[in-house]
């Protein structure tokens, strides 16, 4: 199907015919007034054109930094895992790591030290999953061999009973022992 | 990785290595294809100031959905499309009015060859300021297609139509621009 411009002139050609035979100036071409002049104006345009191609236009010279900037924040903001519901609501790792270190921390002799929490791969937003790495410091005195199972009672249940989200793996590392 | 190393780098490599969350390797392409993504946002919406909020938040996009990019090698093309269509939402949310806000006396283009014909200039001027007559759709036909040289199948993802209305809006901006720059003649 022809490609018309709806820009029909006296004569009866489009303009768009003129633009495509530009180069090959017909019989029709050269004796009609019409044609001619809208010819003529197409090339101004061609000309004007490439000129436009070869403007030397640069971006602000902060564009890339700015970019960038807004990409490491985005990054930072993205240490978050979803909360359950419609996906919208998020809880940041940080937050999480400090509600399981609190429930550690309710077990005699146990002192929780750091918490490092990622999603883990099956996590959806439907059900979100995170794992957890959870180093704890002991008081040799007061720690009883139960405790281990304690605290990884109270952090699954933290987990899911004050968070919201299912504790798939939990490393639990004992890195120092105090005395008293 | 030093610059010279960096440079060589092709896009798919650069964007794999993005989407394992490698900043330096975006870099490298936020540098890349800045120029010719302000250039295309500049020509369509007309002001440099929605030109750069356009293009910073299409890289943003971009970082943000590396991972729904199926074919790494496909990048430039997708930059494409995702200006032009971030470009178009920029003018549609454009109060009508607002076009009186555009940056009328201000060129779009630093003149950086002073000695120019100024009959080049004026030209050039003429045809800016024409392409703000035509629709926006009709303008990124146009712009993408003459000035930066993309394929009907592309410009018309871009702008969500056919090719054969690509064309169509092609030969309409041509015509209506071709009669602003008849005083050229």
């Amino acid at each position: 199907m022809a490609v018309t411009s709806d820009y029909v002139l006296p004569c009866g050609r489009d303009v768009e015919e003129v633009w495509e035979a530009i180069d090959l100036s017909d019989e029709h071409t050269r004796s009609c007034p019409h044609c001619a002049a809208v010819r003529e104006s197409l090339l101004v345009l061609r000309d004007a054109t490439a000129e436009m191609v070869q403007e030397e236009i640069e971006p602000p010279f902060d564009l890339v930094s700015r970019v960038m900037s807004a990409v490491r924040a985005d990054v930072r903001r993205s240490d978050v895992v979803p909360l359950p519901g419609d996906g919208l609501a998020r809880i940041s790792t940080k937050a999480i790591a400090a509600v399981l270190r609190y429930a550690a921390d309710g077990v005699d002799g146990v002192r929780a030290r750091g918490c490092r929490v990622v999603e883990a791969p099956e996590s959806t937003g439907s059900d979100p999953v995170i794992e957890v790495e959870l180093s704890i410091a002991i008081t040799a005195l007061l720690v009883t061999h139960e405790a281990y199972d304690e605290v990884r009672r109270r952090v699954l249940a933290a987990a899911s009973a004050r968070i919201g989200v299912r504790l798939a793996r939990l490393d639990l590392v004992v890195s120092d022992v105090l005395e008293g | 990785m030093s610059v010279a190393e960096a440079a060589a780098l092709d896009d798919a490599t650069l964007v794999a290595r993005s989407r394992d969350g490698d900043m330096r390797a975006y870099e490298q392409l936020v540098r890349r294809y800045q120029g010719p993504m302000y250039r295309l946002a500049l020509r369509i919406v007309g002001s440099t100031g929605d030109a750069e909020d356009a293009v910073q938040d299409v890289f943003l996009t971009a970082w943000r959905r590396l991972g729904q990019l199926n074919d790494d090698g496909a990048f430039l093309g997708w930059l494409y499309r995702t200006t032009t269509n971030q470009c178009l939402n920029v003018l549609r949310k454009r109060k009508p009015h607002a076009d009186t806000e555009l940056d009328e006396h201000e060129s779009p283009s630093p003149r950086t060859r002073p000695d120019r014909a100024v009959e080049v200039n004026a030209q050039l001027d003429a045809l800016q300021a024409a392409l703000r007559g035509l629709t926006p759709e009709q303008r990124a036909c146009w712009v993408l297609r003459e000035v930066h040289g993309r394929s009907y199948d592309e410009i018309a993802e871009a702008i969500g139509t056919t090719q054969q209305s690509v064309r169509g809006r092609l030969a309409r901006a041509r015509a209506q621009l071709a009669e602003v720059m008849a005083p050229w003649r």
